[in-house]
């Protein structure tokens, strides 16, 4: 009995630490409505010049801005921001961001294909013919 | 002119031939009771050897894999089977409706592929398997990002591994050799089917950076890296993959059918309509979802925070693939309606490793460091029960014999032959399965394996019953000259 009020006593305590750092979390970045880029979550965050582009460079987590704005979300998720100036595209997995609006929600219809029947072709992979590396 | 010795002789084959051609039937009759025990073990012995290394009309076969599917469905998935591997597996998985909904066009850029590895190295898994073939050179600049990637895992620690191209032209490398120059660790990705359907996996494989002539398959790999802990057992020739037959949670919460409604996986009743089911209407007792967990690649991509995605991907062994049309990579399982993407044959077989604890079943039977094949086994297993059932045999013949010197009323006599008709099939078809199983328990055999003898001990009980090894024995012993007791004493 004693136990589990040391343990629930403890647990409150460690709550009530905890509260200035959420409520903290929660606020940043308040001045900045609408979709944002609150900072980095990975070591690096990798920079792109289009949403289905190419890598420009890779920005360490420290040296990445906080609070940017969202100016466009593509349909590949990834999300246009401004850094230095520059106009850039980085991967959502990469940064911590808020989303305003609702989440999309991802269902599925996992009774894939048939129980009888199956595909008679085979999807163009890649239309070039495989080069030869070292072939004679 | 010929000499009487010839005379003789001649005779006696024209004696022969005549009783093979007309035999006596009550000589026949008479000799049959005669039959040895030896003869009787030698007759069912034979018989079982035949059909087991013949195969007529592949019975043997069939037996073997429909017995297998129905376990599966029936025993060993629903009830036996852990869901140990289950719960520490999940496949990331680039579909269709990924696709649409990132308007992201197959085939993908190598960079593309780095993001979704990026996404899933953020989750901290515990290893990831990438079921994508990466052999053909493409014109594609964002190359680097995916080499990149590869260095982002080992960095953090986390096993990554890619799948090397097998049966490819001279020259062709199993993998784009700027991937390969990373180290990276590549595996086989080999599957076994029989007539489509994934019911077997391989234990050896390619080996594409040395280390001899056969290294271990794909699933085999993972796991002697990932699994320190449950040492792999010796395994020779093929695994038999035991399908679950418990969805994963998740998969039931995911699937929607085509206007957004929930709809259920299989349709769960009790233990008696299943079984129904699984006799005679296969398809509704199967399941139309994988088992294994899935993470849409969608749902990585977002990056947001998502309670289900982390419990899914944090700690576990991720197998990165797709299941995309037209891409010829999809097989039937015993347990889904469906025609699965193979990835999951992958991670079935990793299944098994982890819930078997590293000694999964197999289709061969190691002793004493020598590996015997499925029929030599089947024909070790079937002898104590050709035995058994030989002996007992001979207690009846000797008691038939006794009990002609008692009478009994006919619908006694009708009642007692059913009864005993009947116990006796039964006994042989526990008798077998009580083998079978302890084969299963003690050397890992799979069901499939063995429970063609279940089948064979009733057909040599039922062979035991109207007594054919009897009746050979009568014949042969009659055109060899053999005579009857009461004729010995009556000549």
């Amino acid at each position: 009995m004693k136990r589990t009020l040391l343990f629930t006593l403890l647990a409150g305590a460690a709550s009530f630490c905890a509260l200035p750092a959420l409520a903290a979390d929660s606020s940043e970045c308040s001045n900045l409505p609408g979709d944002a880029v609150l900072s980095a979550r990975t070591p690096q965050v990798d920079l792109y010049d289009a949403p289905n582009g190419k890598r420009i460079k890779s920005v360490d987590q420290d040296k990445f801005p906080k609070c940017l704005a969202v100016t466009q979300r593509a349909p590949n998720m990834m999300l246009q921001v401004s850094v230095d100036g520059a106009v850039v595209w980085v991967p959502p997995h990469m940064v911590n961001y808020r989303l305003t609006g609702k989440k999309p929600a991802i269902c599925r219809n996992l009774a894939m294909g048939g129980n009888d029947t199956k595909v008679g072709a085979t999807r163009a992979l890649g239309e070039d013919c495989p080069q030869k590396v070292g072939a004679p | 002119m010929t000499s009487p010795a010839m005379n003789s002789s001649l005779g006696r084959a024209a004696r022969t031939w005549e009783r093979a051609r007309r035999p006596d039937r009550t000589h026949v009759e008479a000799l049959k009771a005669r039959v040895p025990y030896w003869f009787v073990v030698l007759v069912l012995i034979g018989f079982s050897i035949l059909q087991i290394m013949l195969n007529p009309f592949g019975f043997s076969d069939l037996t073997q894999r429909y017995a297998q599917d129905i376990a599966n469905l029936l025993i060993t998935g629903p009830y036996l089977y852990p869901t140990t591997g289950r719960d520490q597996i999940t496949v990331a998985l680039i579909d269709e409706e990924s696709l649409h909904g990132l308007q992201m066009p197959w085939p993908w850029r190598y960079g593309d592929h780095a993001r979704a590895l990026g996404a899933l190295l953020d989750y901290r898994p515990k290893a990831v398997v990438v079921d994508f073939l990466f052999v053909d050179e493409r014109n594609d600049d964002t190359l680097p990002e995916l080499v990149d990637e590869i260095g982002r895992y080992k960095k953090a620690g986390v096993p990554l591994y890619f799948e090397g191209g097998i049966d490819l032209p001279y020259g062709e490398a199993p993998l784009l050799p700027k991937l390969a120059a990373t180290g990276v660790p590549i595996l086989d990705p080999s599957i076994e089917l029989y007539d489509g359907v994934a019911r077997q996996y391989p234990t050896s494989g390619h080996c594409y950076r040395g280390g001899g002539d056969t290294c271990l398959s794909a699933a085999l790999q993972v796991f002697k890296d990932v699994y320190p802990q449950y040492p792999l057992a010796p395994l020779n020739d093929k695994m038999e993959l035991v399908w679950g037959t418990k969805t994963a949670p998740i998969n039931i919460k995911l699937n929607h059918d085509a206007n957004g409604k929930p709809q259920p996986c299989s349709e769960e009743r009790g233990a008696l309509v299943r079984t129904y089911r699984a006799f005679f209407d296969k398809h509704t007792a199967q399941s139309a979802c994988p088992y294994t967990a899935i993470v849409p690649i969608q749902a990585l991509m977002m990056g947001l925070e998502d309670k289900d995605v982390s419990a899914l991907i944090l700690g576990h062994v991720i197998f990165y693939g797709g299941s995309l049309q037209g891409a010829q990579d999809k097989s039937f399982t015993p347990v889904n309606s469906r025609l699965q993407p193979n990835v999951f044959v992958h991670a079935m077989a990793l299944d098994n490793l982890i819930s078997f604890k590293g000694r999964p079943q197999q289709n061969v039977m190691t002793l004493g460091g020598t590996t015997f094949s499925n029929n030599p086994v089947q024909i070790m297993a079937i002898v104590p029960i050709v035995l058994i059932l030989s002996y007992m045999h001979m207690r009846r013949i000797r008691w038939r014999q006794q009990k002609t010197k008692r009478t009994r009323g006919a619908v006694m006599e009708w009642f007692l032959d059913k009864g005993v008709e009947k116990l006796w099939h039964w006994l042989a078809f526990f008798l077998a399965l009580g083998i079978g199983l302890l084969l299963a328990m003690w050397v890992g055999l799979s069901v499939a394996n063995w429970a063609q003898d279940v089948f064979l001990s009733v057909e040599l009980a039922a062979m035991l019953l109207i007594g054919l090894p009897d009746s050979i024995w009568g014949y042969l012993h009659h055109v060899a000259g053999g005579r009857p007791a009461h004729s010995e004493g009556a000549s």
